[in-house]
């Protein structure tokens, strides 16, 4: 794996005939095939049960695939190599469909949880989730707990925890699936100023969202690849 | 150290239950330790004093007494022996009475009897040789302190046995309570280890906080325990000192080293601190590896 080595046009995600198949014969995969270069924005779309999701987990090594090679900046996702799929995922920001967010602890905590498994400095871990506070416009919030905060911010919470500490590739599981308009296009905001820094990768339904931001479309029907359109947009 | 504190804080029943079972565990073994060291003192003490002490009859020639010696020495079973002779026994008799001139007078070297003094290398065979040596040509007298030590062999015995099974009962119950008290706090944290292990922590990051709050209740219990145990010693000394007043010294082989028991001083109980804060975090640290590898799956 090239930890922070970043070559122009280069690959950044491969899937190659990527098959899931769950234990109880569920396909959420099926052959599936593509490329992401480095800092690409792309859309992953389709209906519930799609397969969205589970190709989101299967980058970040959640799920290893049935049949199929992913590779993940040019790592083999299916290497037994534990202490290289860390730092993989180190590498990688997501935010979860259901947040994952810590309700026992406040917004600083929660952000700087992902720093701290990175062996950050205490001092880089303040800046770090200060600057990602900033990005997603909850600076004065830092020592507010889940608890008081409205899903929209709990959502910036949880992008603010993706993004902090210079992660490689964004992956965002529905991010703005259960947020009114008004907070869906205030979150959607936060992803067009990351737009060119990182590889970002956002799995949704929302047509008007992939509609506006005219970026690469991968839509997904019953776990295989129907289209793989560029500057594309999406209708049900 | 933040998240240990906060992870006791809101669990904290478990952590009572984790700390106090540990504490108990090492406040009875540290007094368990420190019992057999002053028995087993005793018994090294008792030891070194002629075990079986034979007199002669004052007319018995010394090659007699030599040839008995000689016997004894070859059975394997004798660890030294000094002879006694009859102008030896004067002239301990003459220290031992250099204050009473009328008890001088009345002694002379021909009625002190020639003896052997014999250490065997087992107080096991004491009886055996005082059976032998009564039945020997020229023997007066007698005697070994087969009541003490037997008794004190006896009750050593005993207690070591004691110490053992109480040891393993109190081990096994330590891991079971510790067991359960770290599960249920994996339990309680097994959203945030999910998310860890999604967010990239090693599996050590994930585990470190368990580990260290078995190092924390492990040295809380051993340092809390031995501080009660201290304070009983030094309130119980004076009770002791009039019963070890004729005894210098009680020493005991530790590690291949030798180790003062009494008079108490701080080598004695630095080793007994050091045993049980290795004993307390050493079983706090081995539930806690075992409640992780049952229940973390990571």
């Amino acid at each position: 794996m090239n930890i922070g080595v970043q070559d122009d046009n280069k690959t950044m995600i491969k899937f190659e005939n990527v098959t899931k198949k769950f234990p109880l014969g569920n396909l959420a995969v099926d052959e599936v095939s593509f490329e992401i270069e480095d800092k690409e924005f792309i859309f992953i779309v389709g209906p519930s049960g799609a397969g969205k999701t589970t190709i989101l987990k299967l980058i970040l090594r959640e799920f290893l695939p049935t049949n199929g090679t992913i590779l993940v900046d040019d790592f083999d996702i299916a290497s037994r190599h534990f202490d290289q799929v860390e730092i993989l995922r180190r590498k990688i920001g997501m935010i979860f469909q259901d947040f994952k967010i810590l309700f026992d602890k406040n917004v600083y905590e929660n952000i700087a949880l992902s720093l701290k498994v990175s062996d950050l400095s205490d001092d880089q871990i303040k800046k770090e989730v200060g600057e990602a506070l900033s990005l997603v416009g909850l600076a004065k919030k830092e020592m507010t707990f889940p608890l008081q905060l409205s899903a929209g911010e709990i959502q910036r919470v949880a992008i603010a925890r993706a993004i902090a500490g210079n992660r490689d590739i964004i992956l965002a599981d529905e991010p703005t699936g259960n947020l009114d308009p008004k907070t869906t296009w205030e979150v959607m905001k936060i992803f067009k100023k990351l737009e060119g820094t990182k590889t970002i990768i956002v799995a949704t339904h929302n047509t008007d969202v992939v509609n506006s931001f005219q970026k690469r479309v991968l839509v997904l029907k019953q776990g295989k690849l129907s289209k793989d359109q560029r500057k594309g947009g999406y209708e049900i | 150290m933040t998240e240990v504190f906060t992870s006791i804080r809101r669990t904290p029943y478990q952590s009572l239950a984790a700390f106090l079972i540990l504490f108990f565990t090492l406040f009875l073994s540290t007094i368990m330790f420190i019992s057999l060291s002053f028995l087993y003192g005793l018994l090294g003490y008792v030891e070194t004093r002629p075990q079986v002490t034979v007199y002669f009859q004052t007319n018995t020639p010394e090659n007699e007494i030599f040839k008995v010696r000689d016997t004894l020495m070859n059975s394997g079973k004798i660890l030294s022996i000094k002879y006694v002779s009859k102008e030896e026994a004067y002239k301990i008799y003459k220290e031992l009475n250099k204050d009473n001139p009328l008890l001088l007078e009345m002694v002379s070297s021909d009625i002190l009897p020639a003896s052997l003094e014999i250490f065997a290398k087992k107080p096991s065979y004491l009886p055996e040789l005082a059976n032998f040596l009564k039945k020997q040509a020229g023997v007066d007298e007698v005697n070994f302190q087969k009541d003490i030590l037997e008794r004190l062999l006896t009750l050593t015995d005993i207690l070591r046995k004691t110490t053992v099974v109480f040891f393993l009962f109190l081990i096994f119950l330590s891991i079971l309570v510790l067991i359960t008290t770290t599960l249920f706090k994996i339990a309680l944290k097994k959203d945030e280890i999910e998310l860890l292990r999604l967010l990239g922590a090693s599996k050590f990051y994930i585990k470190k906080p368990f580990l260290l709050e078995a190092i924390l209740f492990g040295f809380t219990a051993s340092a809390g325990s031995f501080v009660i145990i201290l304070a009983l010693l030094l309130y119980l000394k004076p009770f002791f000192v009039p019963y070890l007043k004729d005894i210098s010294q009680l020493n005991i082989s530790l590690f291949l080293s030798k180790l003062t028991v009494w008079p108490l001083n701080a080598a004695f109980l630095s080793t007994a601190f050091f045993l049980s804060l290795i004993f307390g975090v050493g079983i706090a640290i081995l539930a806690t590896l075992l409640a992780i590898q049952k229940y973390l799956k990571i």
